[in-house]
């Protein structure tokens, strides 16, 4: 019993990364270093969304060794990257999907059936906004403005968009990516 | 004086500061501007909108909270168009906030509950369903229900800026958000400082929870038994019995505002345990056991053995060792009974360290702990304030980061206020008297630089900076000093010489509640140490008669010699390795079960009240001492009351000439007492003898390079904190629980071999 109590994570001040990602493959950490070094020393926090973004593109999500990288990188408290990365959709604090579908649900995308869209989505990958499937493919979620108005409904797969939906245009995205033969336009990871 | 300016708010015109608030002086003034997020002294938020006022050539309503006023500023705080929009922010404020007050913790003492009676609407508009996030823990201390939470971010800030720990932070987003941390367990040094500025009952007490309610408490004002800071707090008392301790505002206004650490505020469970020692008991004969007696008897018994001792052996036969954590009028007793009663000068206290070098040189006044936060230059040779003095390490973080001072810190190790330094030197261990010798003057650069491990050159800068401050300059230094480096520091303000704009301020940072009082009762004054007393044991030696406990590092080593002693007298509150020597042991009240004083490290006398009559059969120290006298023939004139013991103090102590309880009553305007400042010394003896002590020093430039563990000092079970369950948890490394909805309480009692194990190891 007592086991479980003995003392496993660290304290704040002391946030150790485990060996694994002490460091990225010299490239990924050239590009951190480029960005670090827009921003004078002790403004290095500036420079948390950007790297927030290299580690998930690296890691799939912001999960615990991730944190504590940033947070040892940019000599910031752990709760600090916490706090930021909670405030942002587009960084994960769960493992998401690799394929992460994002319908707009703000109003130009409502009015032209961007709730069809949504309900269509759920249907077919078994999942509710929110939640990834279970072969961890899919992410689905409900994200406020992108931008394209003109062109609703819409949705987003990764960085790249997909305009003037119908559900046959959902399903063909859908399929492609089901099949594995999706091609990303903008690199996720 | 600063340049005075002219407001007017509702038609009255006020002269006020140039740069005061307009919140300050509105409620200066007697105009109530209600607030939830305003929290004098920290960072500005402006998020709860309730302190909305007109101010004439603005546009819109004003939140006061972030205005300065300015010359000629026409304010209205009262009017139809401010109350709408306040009763408007309220009924935003419940949209999401149970009202769930008769089973919150908070009711009763609730801002908002407060705030809803004056501007609260009589319905609900909202019909949308409310945020709902289960109640949790957020640390065995911290008990978080986050839908109570109305996002003042009072707590982050506190944490942020008191503490500098980032411990507790804001999540999400928009209606979202949530206080919270990393993987839901809080990490940090457990000071419940976020618990005490919730204006909810978002972040309860979780040792107090569904405990009692407040209207159901006594509040009793008193200090702080812990550390030498001597923070004011208020105990709640239910038929005698500590329910609490808290700092809020609302009960008690003292030197602390409502900061308390984890030792103030948890660690009170000691005064009603069950393994309080209950009655006097007598050991009749050696290696016997500890057997209860009635106070007649005990007092008897001990008097007919001193006398016999008395008159077998002479009065140095005698040995009595008062204790930093007792009252002035324990201390004062037991000097009383040495020198009337016995008739020897035998005494001394359980200190870890003198502070008399410190006084009999002083040549600065002591700092307050407010001198500190408005301090321009600080200098932190030695200990570790933040674990050690919690309060005075606060004062420097704010006094750094929100007033901008430069704090050099000298300390072989990193210690985590290094964070705020504008210069953290790094010294080699046990140097720390090279410091002094460098701060005096030039002349032992080189020496002290290569000692130090430090460049010559820094050195001159830490002068320049003194040299060159204008306002205050404090010098704070911990127990790492010698004797003559103490008293050499005291004297700096003298050999640094008087410059116009800078004022020294000195700073000592001794490790009990009462260091300061023991040693100006005249204990500490004594011309022995308790090392030295003690080795007396055996060698005329015969008796020893201790008030507390001594201290681990006197008593191991010594316990073989202390046995063959005829009789030790113990005054203590638990059994402890002195009372397992002791002939006869009598049952002490604890602080909260008794008057009297406690001096703090910046010389300020407060009281300490009764808030609960002593437990089981315990006395106040003072009463034992004057009974064993009176059963000696000896009569102190004080048998029942505590002030009486005070007054006399007053006329023979001179630092605390002309003080009175009454004077003492008001803990917002502590009294500080009047240690007599020495003029100019000639310190070069001293000097000199640390200049051989430093050049016959062997030093290891091996310096700990990880700065310590929060809580490394702070979660020590001790023989008072030990009896708070959670705090052997925390020293383990405050591990998170499987599952945070269950009381943490209940994980410690099923993981009880951890506890036995932790209590072993931090003695």
């Amino acid at each position: 019993m007592s086991q479980q109590f003995l003392p496993d994570n660290p304290l704040p001040q002391e946030a150790k990364v485990p060996e694994e990602i002490a460091r990225f493959s010299p490239a990924v950490e050239a590009e951190i270093d480029g960005h670090l070094a827009k921003y004078p020393p002790e403004r290095r926090r500036s420079a948390m969304l950007p790297l927030m973004f290299i580690v998930q593109r690296e890691r799939g999500w912001l999960d615990k060794p991730g944190v504590a990288y940033i947070a040892n990188r940019l000599g910031v408290r752990i709760t600090d990257v916490w706090e930021t990365a909670t405030f942002y959709s587009m960084i994960y604090t769960k493992p998401a999907g690799k394929y992460h579908v994002q319908i707009c649900k703000t109003l130009s995308c409502k009015i032209m059936g961007a709730g069809n869209i949504t309900e269509h989505c759920a249907q077919r990958l078994g999942i509710k906004p929110g939640e990834t499937s279970a072969d961890g493919k899919f992410t689905l979620s409900e994200v406020e403005c992108l931008g394209s108005c003109g062109t609703a409904p819409m949705l987003q797969v990764g960085f790249d968009f997909h305009e003037n939906l119908t559900t046959e245009k959902v399903d063909e995205i859908l399929d492609a990516c089901a099949r594995g033969d999706y091609k990303f336009a903008v690199k996720v990871r | 004086m600063a340049d005075l300016i002219k407001v007017t708010i509702n038609g009255n015109v006020y002269e006020t500061e140039k740069g005061a608030r307009l919140i300050d002086v509105c409620r200066e003034h007697g105009h109530a501007v209600p607030s939830f997020c305003y929290y004098s002294d920290l960072a500005l938020q402006a998020s709860c909108r309730m302190c909305l006022v007109r101010i004439e050539k603005m546009p819109k309503l004003q939140t006061s909270c972030t205005i300065t006023c300015t010359d000629g500023m026409i304010v209205t705080t009262e009017s139809e168009e401010i109350e709408k929009a306040q009763r408007a922010m309220v009924e935003f404020l419940l949209a999401n906030h149970p009202l769930d007050c008769p089973v919150c913790d908070r009711g009763g003492e609730c801002e908002l509950q407060e705030m809803v009676f004056d501007w609260g609407g009589l319905e609900e508009r909202f019909s949308e369903r409310k945020n709902y996030a289960p109640e949790k823990f957020l640390s065995p201390m911290v008990a978080n229900d986050p839908q109570r939470c109305i996002l003042c971010k009072r707590c982050t800030r506190v944490c942020d800026e008191w503490m500098g720990e980032d411990a507790i932070e804001a999540g999400g987003r928009g209606a979202h958000t949530v206080i919270g941390t990393y993987d839901g367990w809080l990490n940090c040094s457990e000071c419940g400082n976020c618990i005490e500025v919730c204006p909810t009952g978002t972040l309860l007490d979780a040792t107090y929870r569904h405990q009692a309610r407040p209207w159901e408490l006594a509040q009793t004002i008193t200090t702080c038994t812990f550390c030498s800071d001597g923070c004011q707090l208020s105990l709640g008392a239910r038929v005698g019995e500590v329910m609490r301790a808290v700092a809020r505002d609302r009960y008690v206004d003292g030197i602390n505002g409502e900061f308390l650490c984890i030792k103030g505020r948890f660690a009170h469970p000691f005064i009603n345990h069950e393994e309080r020692i209950r009655t006097p008991l007598i050991r009749y004969k050696q290696g016997g056991r500890l057997v209860p007696a009635t106070w007649d008897d005990a007092i008897g018994y001990t008097a007919a053995r001193m006398r016999a001792i008395g008159e077998a052996h002479g009065a140095d036969a005698f040995g009595i060792i008062g204790s930093p954590r007792l009252t002035n009028e324990a201390n004062y007793a037991l000097l009383k009974f040495a020198r009337e009663v016995i008739g020897t000068e035998n005494f001394t206290a359980s200190d870890a360290f003198s502070l008399a070098p410190c006084f009999e040189n002083l040549s600065a006044p002591l700092a307050t702990h407010r001198d500190i936060r408005f301090a321009k230059t600080i200098i932190l040779v030695g200990g570790e304030p933040e674990e050690l003095q919690p309060l005075t390490g606060k004062q420097i973080r704010q006094a750094v980061r929100n007033g901008g001072a430069r704090l050099v810190i000298f300390n072989s190790v990193p210690i985590r206020l290094k964070e705020q330094a504008a210069q953290f030197i790094h010294i080699n261990p046990g140097t720390e008297d090279a410091v002094v010798l460098a701060l005096a003057g030039a002349n032992d650069d080189e020496l002290a630089a290569g000692k130090l491990g430090v460049e010559a050159k820094t050195l001159a800068d830490v002068r320049r900076a003194l040299d060159e401050t204008q306002g205050d300059c404090v010098l704070l230094f911990g127990s790492e000093l010698s004797a003559a480096a103490m008293a050499t520091l005291a004297q700096l303000p003298q050999l640094l010489g008087a410059r116009e704009g800078r004022r020294f301020l000195l700073h000592p940072l001794p490790f009990y509640n009462n260091s300061v009082g023991a040693h100006d009762i005249g204990l500490m004054n004594a011309k022995l140490s308790v090392a030295q007393l003690l080795d007396q044991a055996g060698q005329g030696l015969r008796a020893l008669y201790i008030a507390g406990s001594l201290l681990p590092e006197h008593l191991r080593g010594r316990e073989e010699t202390l046995r063959q002693l005829d009789l030790i007298v113990v005054q203590e509150l638990f059994e402890t390795e002195t009372t397992a020597l002791a002939d006869v042991v009598f049952p002490a009240a604890s602080f909260a079960e008794t008057d009297g004083t406690f001096t703090n490290n910046a010389g300020q006398v407060q009281r300490v009240r009764q808030s609960i009559p002593p437990v089981h059969q315990a006395r106040p120290d003072w009463m034992i001492t004057a009974a064993l006298a009176s059963a000696l023939n000896a009569d102190f004139g004080f048998q029942l009351s505590a002030s009486a013991v005070f007054r006399e103090i007053a006329e023979h102590i001179a630092a605390y000439e002309g003080l009175r309880y009454p004077l003492l009553k008001d803990e917002s305007r502590p009294v500080q007492a009047k240690h007599a400042l020495a003029g100019a010394r000639d310190m070069t003896g001293a000097i000199q003898e640390i200049r051989a002590r430093i050049q016959s020093m062997n030093v290891t430039s091996a310096r700990p390079t990880e700065t310590p563990k929060v809580g490394h000092e702070l979660f020590k079970p001790g023989t008072l904190t030990s009896k708070t369950p959670q705090f052997p948890l925390l020293y383990a490394g405050n591990p998170k629980p499987p599952t945070v909805l269950v009381s943490p309480l209940y994980q410690i009692t099923v993981d009880a071999n951890l506890r036995a194990t932790t209590v072993a190891a931090g003695d």
